[in-house]
C-alpha cells in the first residue's frame, strides 16, 4: 500500500525563524491516523451509541470537550455528527440510519506549541484563547483565513489543528507568518 | 460587527456565519394550486423595520443552520436557536386556506 505523504512535506523545513533569540512557538505536523466521521438524523444517539460503546466510550460527548480513550480521540462536532481519530475501520457500522465516512485522507494535523502559542492563535481566530477560556481537552471549530478548521487544546500551551489537506499549505503559511514575531521553531516532519 | 451565540459553539464572530434567508417564509403546500402563494414564496418579502427572524449558517463552525433574531434598525442580536428546533410562523399555504 502506498505511504500517504503529508501535504506539508515540503513546508516542514526544520530550523529557527523570525525574532532573534525568542522561542515562542514551535510548529510541526503529526500523522492523522484513521479519521472517521459518523453522522445521522433524528435518532442519532440511538444508532451512534453502539459504535461508541464498542470503542469503550460511554456517551456522545459534548460540543466543547473531546473524549480521549487511549489512542482514540472523539469530537462531537455537531448534534448529529461525530469525528473519531485512532479507531479501527468503521465501514461495517454503516446503515440506513448511520452514515460512516472515512476522512483519513482529508485532514492534515498541524501542531502548535510554546509559550506564545495562545498569542499566535489569538492573531488568527476571533475567539478568546486564554487558558481559562480554552483549556486542555477542549476543542473548537472555527475559521483560519476563512478555512474551516478544528482546534484541539492538547496541553497547557499545545494545540492540534485539523485542517483540510487542500488548504494545509495556506494555513501553514498563515501560521508561519504570524509566528515570526514570537520566534518560530519548525520541527522535523513527523 | 455583530456576534452570534451559536447554540452549539457559543458566542462567535459574524464572519464565521453566512446569511441564508428570511426565516418567516414558508413553502406553500405542494398541492397548492393558487398562483399568488407561490409568487409570494419565491419573490415577495417584507422589509421590516425592527426585529426580524433570519436563517444563518454556521459555515466555519458546527455547520448547523440557525434561526437568528436580528433588529434591522439597530443590528441588535436576539435569540439564536437551531433551525430544527425553531418554532416558525404557519406557512403561507395554511394562512391562505384560512
Ligand atoms: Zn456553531
Amino acid at each position: 500500500m502506498p505511504e500517504p505523504l503529508s501535504p506539508l512535506t515540503n513546508k516542514t523545513v526544520a530550523g529557527h525563524f523570525g525574532a532573534g533569540d525568542a522561542h515562542g512557538v514551535t510548529l510541526g505536523t503529526r500523522r492523522v491516523s484513521s479519521l472517521w466521521q459518523i453522522a445521522g438524523w433524528g435518532d442519532f444517539e440511538a444508532v451512534a451509541k453502539p459504535v461508541l460503546t464498542s470503542l469503550g466510550l460511554s456517551g456522545l460527548g459534548c460540543f466543547r470537550h473531546a473524549q480521549q480513550l487511549g489512542a482514540v480521540t472523539v469530537w462531537r462536532i455537531a448534534p448529529d455528527k461525530i469525528l473519531l481519530e485512532g479507531v479501527r475501520d468503521l465501514a461495517a457500522a454503516a446503515s440506513e440510519e448511520l452514515m460512516v465516512l472515512d476522512l483519513g485522507h482529508t485532514r492534515t494535523a498541524i501542531t502548535v506549541e510554546g509559550s506564545a502559542s495562545r498569542d499566535l492563535l489569538a492573531q488568527v481566530i476571533a475567539i478568546d484563547t486564554a487558558p481559562a477560556a480554552f483549556g486542555p481537552g477542549e476543542f473548537l471549530q472555527t475559521g483560519i483565513h476563512h478555512v474551516g478548521v478544528l482546534i484541539h487544546c492538547t496541553g497547557p500551551d499545545r494545540f492540534d489543528i485539523l485542517v483540510p489537506c487542500t488548504w494545509a499549505e495556506t494555513i501553514w503559511e498563515v501560521l508561519f507568518d504570524n509566528a515570526l514575531p514570537h520566534g518560530l521553531t519548525i520541527e522535523e516532519a513527523a | 460587527m455583530i456576534r452570534i451565540k451559536c447554540p452549539i459553539c457559543g458566542l462567535r464572530n459574524e464572519t464565521e456565519f453566512t446569511y441564508g434567508e428570511d426565516a418567516n417564509v414558508n413553502r406553500p403546500s405542494m398541492d397548492e394550486q393558487g398562483v399568488q402563494p407561490w409568487v409570494d414564496f419565491v419573490f415577495n418579502r417584507d422589509n421590516p423595520r425592527g426585529w426580524h427572524k433570519e436563517y444563518w449558517h454556521h459555515v466555519q463552525g458546527c455547520r448547523q443552520w440557525v434561526v437568528l433574531e436580528r433588529n434591522t434598525l439597530t443590528h441588535e442580536i436576539g435569540n439564536c436557536e437551531l433551525a430544527r428546533d425553531a418554532k416558525l410562523p404557519p406557512s403561507q399555504a395554511s394562512e391562505a386556506a384560512e
